[in-house]
């Protein structure tokens, strides 16, 4: 039985395989060179693309790996965000819960928009996403000003840690090792994640989803396990950002957050593991760089965007890995 | 506030005009995904191209009508200038790269308009014969709002008229449902895609071009919309012309009365109705089965 399995795998997954060892090493050379980025690019950049390129990580959990649009997920990120932020604000609770809230806040938002849409398809759980995110964003800016600020948001105090080990957040470079930390490790559960059996199931749902259900998956409940995986890591992600910005903002919210996940997503290249956080890297640090030079970066963002859509699809990392593969692998064959 | 009966009839009237804004834009929304299978993410962006182009046309000609006509023929061209060009090599890839491409021209487009315009609000002017209100005893008609609700009547009639009285129309509802066949009969059915994306775009654009007198008109108006559409459609069943019609209805009086009763909540208000309606109906009040 376990031999059976075995080449199966390696007959059905040649190329997977092989790309899955190649991602891996890139991961653990990134992992290596990441605690020396801050050196290299300004540290509120550095610290920006993990905690984004986290985010990336678990949106692309539903678009790349399940085949799911998502354009809610500034649901996830603000509502963590603020789940944190909150229970920081008025519990003076300390960092980790705050993070423990975040993440918590993202389940929770996942948990609501998967009951609602997640048997629709494609454009309809991109329309009803898009319109949940939404309302948790009206909701936050005018009936809960109250609590939540409004448009001012939530400034906190200084944060530090106490536990394991003495962290003040205020050192820029002390909060960027401590996102790094936290990103690093749910980089590598999510990895577990998608090569357990159930990330290969996630695949198969998002190639043919017909099949698997005749193959006897209950694909709505895998689906939306996927989904729940995404709001934890997207809601840990909003948790983070309230640790680096010390503050919740509205913005994190808006539906354009969403829109701008989805094209960091793109950019880096969905069919991969690890392509979304370096195209939340390219995309923050084109950002910081563009907008010195011109006011209307929206102008470019979009216009790059159509010409991404049309002719490079499988993003910069996707790319790359045929490239490599074309050269490397097949030559060997 | 005390709600008499003439204020619960202003407020009527206020989201039937309201609601017929939805309903033209949700129509054409639904026009282009029953055809076409694409989502248009750019539908508030036509919107917004409408109401631009209106106020373009009125500073020209200065005669309401003739802008209202030029606007929408000059974003309908635009959009079938946008579908033959970009759209349309994207047909046959995974359906979500055609959706990320308007997305991408509606991050796009409104930039292009502040270049152009600025950041400032235009004003456009209601037309002269619909200027303030008429007084029925005491009650008050706002004489634009009731133009919109007998505009939509017509052009709902027109475009049923269309869709199901002349022989272009009958194409699309053909190619609606079966794409394969119709271009089996020998009939150029990407032609006809054309056709249908700048029909869609074309009552985007009136929706904007009628909101526009009423709205603020800036860069960022279409944004709302595109998303408020997408909750009418997902009331209604998208692909659902009845569908758009009841939901685009529904949804005026829930913004109209939510408005007036509770401000704060206006804005929450119409998701908070479509979340309602998904766990009583899933597929939407007119959806067919298996399409959603």
């Amino acid at each position: 039985m376990h031999k059976s399995n075995g080449s199966n795998k390696s007959m059905i997954n040649r190329q997977g395989d092989w790309r899955t060892r190649f991602e891996f090493r890139a991961m653990i050379v990134a992992f290596i060179f990441a605690p020396f980025l801050p050196f290299i690019i300004s540290k509120p950049l550095a610290t920006e693309i993990i905690v984004y390129g986290l985010f990336a990580l678990g949106f692309n959990l539903l678009l790349g790996h399940t085949g799911i649009i998502s354009f809610g997920h500034a649901a996830y990120l603000g509502v963590g965000a603020y789940s944190a932020a909150m229970i920081v604000f008025y519990g003076e609770v300390g960092v980790w819960l705050a993070l423990l809230a975040a993440t918590i806040g993202g389940l929770l938002v996942a948990i609501m928009i998967g009951i609602l849409a997640i048997k629709r398809k494609g454009a309809y759980f991109a329309m009803i996403s898009l319109a949940i995110g939404q309302m948790f964003f009206f909701l936050t800016l005018s009936p809960l000003t109250r609590w939540t600020g409004g448009e001012d948001g939530l400034k906190l105090p200084p944060l530090s840690i106490d536990f394991p080990l003495y962290v003040n957040l205020s050192n820029q470079l002390h909060l960027y090792f401590f996102i790094l930390t936290i990103g690093c490790l749910a980089t590598l559960a999510q990895w577990r994640i998608l090569n357990s059996p159930f990330g290969h199931v996630l695949r198969a749902i998002r190639e043919n989803e017909d099949r698997i259900r005749a193959c006897g998956y209950n694909v709505s409940r895998v689906k939306f396990l996927s989904l729940i995986f995404s709001g934890l890591f997207s809601g840990l992600a909003g948790g983070l950002l309230v640790v680096y910005l010390g503050a919740a903002s509205i913005n994190l919210l808006f539906w354009m957050t969403s829109g701008v996940i989805v094209m960091k997503t793109v950019l880096g290249g969905t069919h991969t593991f690890f392509g979304p956080v370096i195209g939340a890297g390219v995309f923050l640090f084109l950002r910081s760089t563009i907008s010195e030079y011109t006011d209307r970066w929206e102008l470019w963002l979009g216009a790059l965007f159509m010409v991404l859509i049309l002719l490079f699809r499988e993003g910069i990392w996707g790319s790359l890995l045929n490239l490599i593969e074309k050269r490397f692998y097949h030559s060997k064959l | 506030m005390e709600l008499t009966w003439e204020i619960i009839i202003l407020q009527i009237i206020m989201g039937l005009a309201l609601g017929a804004i939805y309903v033209i834009l949700a129509s054409g929304l639904s026009i282009i995904f029953g055809l076409l299978d694409v989502l248009n993410f750019a539908h508030g962006t036509f919107y917004m191209l409408g109401a631009y182009a209106v106020f373009v046309a009125i500073s020209l000609c200065g005669n309401f009508w003739i802008a209202m006509v030029s606007a929408i023929v000059i974003v309908a061209l635009l959009g079938g200038l946008f579908e033959i060009t970009l759209l349309k090599r994207l047909y046959g890839t995974e359906p979500i790269y055609p959706l990320l491409l308007c997305f991408g021209f509606s991050i796009f487009m409104p930039d292009v308009i502040k270049l152009i315009f600025g950041l400032v609000g235009k004003v456009v002017e209601y037309p002269k014969i619909f200027q303030g209100a008429a007084f029925v005893g005491t009650l008050i008609l706002p004489k634009y709002r009731i133009f919109l609700v007998v505009l939509m009547g017509v052009v709902l009639l027109a475009l049923w008229l269309f869709m199901n009285k002349t022989d272009i129309g009958m194409i699309i509802r053909a190619a609606t449902r079966d794409r394969l066949m119709v271009s089996c009969l020998g009939i150029n059915v990407s032609r006809v895609w054309t056709v249908g994306f700048m029909l869609g775009v074309g009552l985007a654009a009136l929706a904007g071009v009628i909101a526009a007198p009423m709205v603020q008109t800036i860069p960022n108006m279409g944004d709302e919309m595109t998303v408020e559409s997408f909750v009418v459609v997902v009331i209604g069943g998208l692909g659902s012309l009845g569908g758009a019609v009841l939901g685009g209805l529904l949804l005026g009086q829930v913004v109209s009365f939510v408005s007036f009763l509770y401000p704060d909540w206006s804005n929450v208000a119409i998701f908070m109705a479509m979340a309602v309606i998904l766990v009583v109906r899933p597929r939407g009040l007119f959806g067919e089965e298996g399409r959603a």
